[in-house]
């Protein structure tokens, strides 16, 4: 068959979702309320660390409205990501303030909060380790005294006390290039705290136990992961797991583990009866699983030239009480602090720290964001001590065609180079912003990024109906991004020669679609897509062969297009799609195809990467980002006066959605940069448990974003396309700080930027940030022990 | 005691305690599940309605204060399922993402359209303050209010 022009999958379809959304009549999962439901409340710990001494529910049982209890011995598993270390409730010991004790249900959610509170707690308080600090320190009690008896999901990663995992890259020989004459050596540190996703839909589930299976409605960005840790925590077959996905009101990572289904699913067995659980803004603000803070010490061996010979780092993360995302995250600094730039040999160890303090997890690009933050200031204090200009550092080593990555990946493609050119563009049709500064301090810069694509399995299975239209069934859940409602119909329909209006998408269903890895890491578009047009693909092929012979014609010569079977190069020949299916239904039966995906596996370096789980990205992303600043110097409040984005988007399936995922990510990746973070008071409880305390940007913080979306990159995502949403909250921190510290002639250090921390910088009062805990010898950081000394 | 209220145009009469949030009242009694609860705390807009023509956040309003008085849910805009001239534009512009504020958006730019029809684009940000959206970075459901505008 004559292929379609990719061009023509390109559009800016609306999404179809809109209407009901605006007209609210959308039915998110806090929106859904089955007959004879009951309402769960979760009793939590007020304490970061002790030893459980007893539990009696024997008063809470005897109060009002009480249907069920669950308890730590309702749910024998353990899960995690590469350990499963995280039991559902705290059993035996209490790890973190907020950590789930029980849970109830009720017939309201007043009765079940009562009776929670009801429950007897006895506890031996024991000393917390509140800070990473802490934690290293020699003899620090033990988050995990038993760490060496945990199941191993994943091999690879060192581990050890508290250290959860450790991930090292080691390429060249980082010594001999220290030890050159004619380097300068820079070292920089930096520290960055937690943000936490603020989803507008709290995490919520209903869970019913029906016919001996559990259905478990949620809103997830995993229904399969959902599926199959449900069933290892409660120790059941995972074939008795049934999950499906309302419309999710936002995510954003937060939602990309199992966290609070698995509760309502004990419950709503006991009980018999539908049960519902949504977490307050309180517990959400408490307990989310954030992007994580965490400490980084970066230094550089440079030519006078600006030849990167060595680099060492060692980034510690604080992954709180539980492992959880932080163990696969280690993986991600060898490509995001180790990414970017050309450099002679390299030794990074990225260490996932145990403390008493509430579990992190995935938010948006992850520690992508905060290591590209240390990563472009740490090249401005390169640049200041070789004396070069940042642009021009940058223009020389950026990586471009067969340049090296940090594991040894070859990289393809002169991108980020002709990025830069393209943001000079950008810069020369928009003037500067500088006068609106007024008597304020002015900075500027410009910085780049690396991020990539989660891709791994995804499956697609599209029934063709005799009306013509198209049934795609898969398991991506539309969490707000599009890729459901606009990139899917589009690819589909672009396959089969039918309007994306024709393709109707299934809302995922473990029990009807296959195995997924999920919807992150802006992989949905890339894998799903792919597996799509797979499946298109195959219902193609057999929609050819039946109108080849209805049409005695051969395959080859037909092409798809507005809904009919075609000949190629006669518009309107043929027949229509719908007439062939009707007639394959009388021969060979109806049309469904299926398909499938999973990563190519980009090669590494052999040895170079110790406990990553993935050695090489297979889909790189880049990002150049400007921001242009004006700095109070009586307030120290920032001013984002322009902000510009060049974004690697391999093709746009839809620009106009591609603008609003990157002006969204963006304000995110500002509200990290200037306004949100969350610290960890004394006893281990997060200080900011509202909205009011925990600054999110407001309509008035934000500046329209300029784009210029850059196609044409290495893909082999369909069509040439790329995941276009996870990205743009990239590099804000990078550009927003190297925009102040160029502004206020101060050493940039740490994120947030708020007005109390930048005046204290032009005051001289902020205090630099080291880390003593991270040692100046790199092996001194690190479990893992060189190979020939 | 129970508490008489104009609901979207029809009497209604809920028999929750004085001190029900009436977006409890709204939500969970006559399932007008539109405006959001997200934090129950005034903060973030998503449960905004009309009282007395005037926007409110109703997680912050007690049942016990509303008696006899108006409430319009964003339910109401769309007249015979034909959405207002607001909800179009949004649409048009392909604005909403996960859609969880718009409810509350489109209850504060409506009420604040009916006092600045012309309004300029300044004016229409600072109107949005008291509504929380994580996903749309606001700037262009501003672009789309202020075509809007323009457009009246």
């Amino acid at each position: 068959m004559a292929t379609a022009d990719p061009s023509g999958v390109v559009m800016n379809l609306p999404r179809r979702d809109a209407r009901d959304k605006l007209l609210g009549r959308t039915r998110y999962t806090v929106d859904r309320m089955p007959p004879r439901m009951l309402h769960a409340a979760v009793l939590r710990s007020e304490v970061a660390s002790a030893r459980i001494i007893r539990i009696d529910t024997t008063r809470a049982r005897q109060m009002p409205g009480v249907r069920a209890i669950a308890l730590a011995e309702d749910a024998p598993g353990m899960h995690g990501i590469g350990i499963a270390d995280h039991p559902l409730f705290a059993s035996g010991v209490i790890r973190f303030h907020g950590e789930q004790i029980a849970a109830v249900a009720a017939d309201t959610y007043e009765q079940a909060q009562a009776a929670a509170r009801a429950i007897e707690v006895e506890l031996e308080p024991l000393p917390p380790v509140l800070t990473m600090a802490d934690a290293l320190a020699p003899g620090a009690p033990l988050v995990h005294p038993d760490w060496k008896s945990y199941e191993i999901l994943f091999e690879g990663g060192a581990r050890g006390g508290n250290v959860a995992w450790e991930a090292t890259v080691i390429r060249g020989d980082t010594d001999t290039a220290f030890a050159r004459d004619d380097v300068v050596i820079v070292e920089s540190c930096f520290r960055v705290g937690r943000q936490n996703h603020v989803s507008l839909e709290a995490r919520a589930v209903i869970a019913t136990y029906e016919d001996g299976r559990y259905h478990i409605e949620t809103s997830t960005q995993v229904p399969w992961t959902v599926r199959n840790m449900t069933a290892k925590l409660l120790g059941v077959p995972a074939s008795q797991v049934h999950v499906t996905v309302p419309p999710v009101g936002g995510a954003f990572g937060q939602k990309f583990d199992c966290t609070l289904e698995p509760y309502a699913a004990i419950l709503a067995r006991k009980s018999g009866q539908p049960v519902r659980l949504v977490y307050s803004r309180q517990e959400e603000m408490l307990t989310c699983l954030c992007r994580e803070n965490a400490d980084i010490k970066i230094r550089s061996a440079v030519t006078e030239k600006g030849e990167i010979v060595g680099r060492e780092a060692v980034v510690l993360m604080d992954c709180g009480a539980y492992g959880g995302e932080q163990i696969f995250l280690t993986t991600m600094t060898a490509h995001t602090l180790g990414g970017n730039y050309k450099l002679g040999s390299i030794k990074l160890a990225t260490r996932a720290i145990y403390t008493n303090t509430p579990p992190n997890g995935a938010f948006r690009a992850c520690n992508g964001v905060y290591n590209t933050f240390a990563l472009e200031r740490h090249t401005d204090e390169i640049c200041e001590a070789i004396g070069m200009d940042p642009l021009e550092f940058k223009r020389r080593n950026v990586l471009g065609d067969g340049d090296l990555g940090a594991t040894g990946q070859v990289f393809e493609g002169d991108v980020l180079g002709s990025m830069l050119d393209r943001m000079e563009r950008l810069r020369e049709k928009s003037p500067s912003k500088k006068h609106l500064a007024g008597d304020r301090l002015y900075g500027r810069a410009t910085v780049v990024g690396t991020w990539f694509i989660f891709v791994g399995p995804s499956t697609a299975t599209i029934n063709l109906n005799a009306d013509g239209s198209a049934t795609l069934i898969t398991a991506g859940v539309e969490l707000g991004q599009g890729t459901m409602v606009q990139a899917l119909p589009q690819i589909v329909a672009h396959e089969l020669g039918i309007h994306p209006d024709d393709i109707i998408v299934r809302n995922a269903d473990t029990d009807a679609a296959g195995f997924d890895l999920g919807v992150g890491g802006g992989r949905t578009t890339v894998s799903v897509g792919a597996a799509s047009v797979a499946a298109a693909a195959d219902v193609r092929n057999k929609i050819l062969n039946i109108a080849s012979e209805l049409l005695q014609t051969r395959p080859e010569r037909l092409v798809l297009r507005n809904g009919r079977v075609e000949i190629a190069g006669i518009e309107g020949s043929g027949t229509t799609i719908a007439k062939v299916v009707q007639r394959a239904h009388q021969v060979t039966g109806p049309v469904v195809g299926s398909g499938s995906f999973t990563n190519p596996g980009v090669p590494a370096m052999p040895g170079c990467a110790a406990g990553h789980f993935i050695d090489a990205i297979d889909i790189p992303v880049f990002n150049v980002h400007d921001c242009e600043v004006a700095v109070d110097p009586e307030t120290g409040h920032v001013e984002i006066l322009s902000y510009k984005v060049v974004q690697d988007v391999g093709r746009a399936l839809n620009p106009r959605a591609i603008h609003g995922q990157i002006q969204g990510g963006v304000t995110q990746g500002l509200g990290y940069a200037l306004h949100e973070e969350h610290t960890i008071g004394e006893d281990g409880c997060i200080r900011q448990d509202s909205l009011e305390t925990y600054r999110v940007p407001l309509a008035l913080d934000t500046v329209p974003v300029e784009i210029d979306l850059y196609e044409g990159a290495p893909s082999i995502g369909p069509l040439g396309a790329k995941g276009a949403g996870e990205v743009p909250i990239m590099n804000p921190p990078a550009a927003v700080a190297c925009a102040v510290a160029r502004a206020t002639g101060c050493r940039v250090q740490q994120t947030p930027l708020t007005p109390p921390r930048v005046l204290a910088h032009l005051l001289g009062r902020e205090p630099a940030v080291e880390l003593p805990h991270i040692a100046d010898n790199w092996w001194d950081n690190v479990l893992t022990k060189p190979k020939t000394q | 005691m129970p508490t008489n209220l104009v609901i979207n145009g029809e009497d209604r009469i809920s028999s929750r305690g004085s001190m029900t949030p009436l977006i409890d009242v709204l939500r969970d009694e006559f399932f007008l599940t539109g405006a959001k609860v997200a934090c129950r705390e005034g903060i973030c807009g998503a449960c905004t309605v009309h009282l007395d023509g005037r926007p409110v956040v109703s997680c912050l309003v007690p049942l016990g204060t509303v008696e006899g008085r108006d409430v319009r849910t964003v339910e109401s805009l769309a007249v015979a399922g034909e959405p207002s001239p607001l909800q179009l534009i949004m649409e048009e512009h392909d604005v909403v993402q996960c859609g969880m504020c718009f409810p509350g958006i489109l209850m504060v730019l409506t009420s604040f359209f009916q006092e600045r029809p012309h309004a300029e684009r300044d004016e229409i940000k600072a109107a949005l303050v008291g509504n929380i959206c994580r996903c749309t970075g606001y700037e262009r459901l501003v672009d789309a209010a202020v075509a809007l505008a323009r457009r009246s």
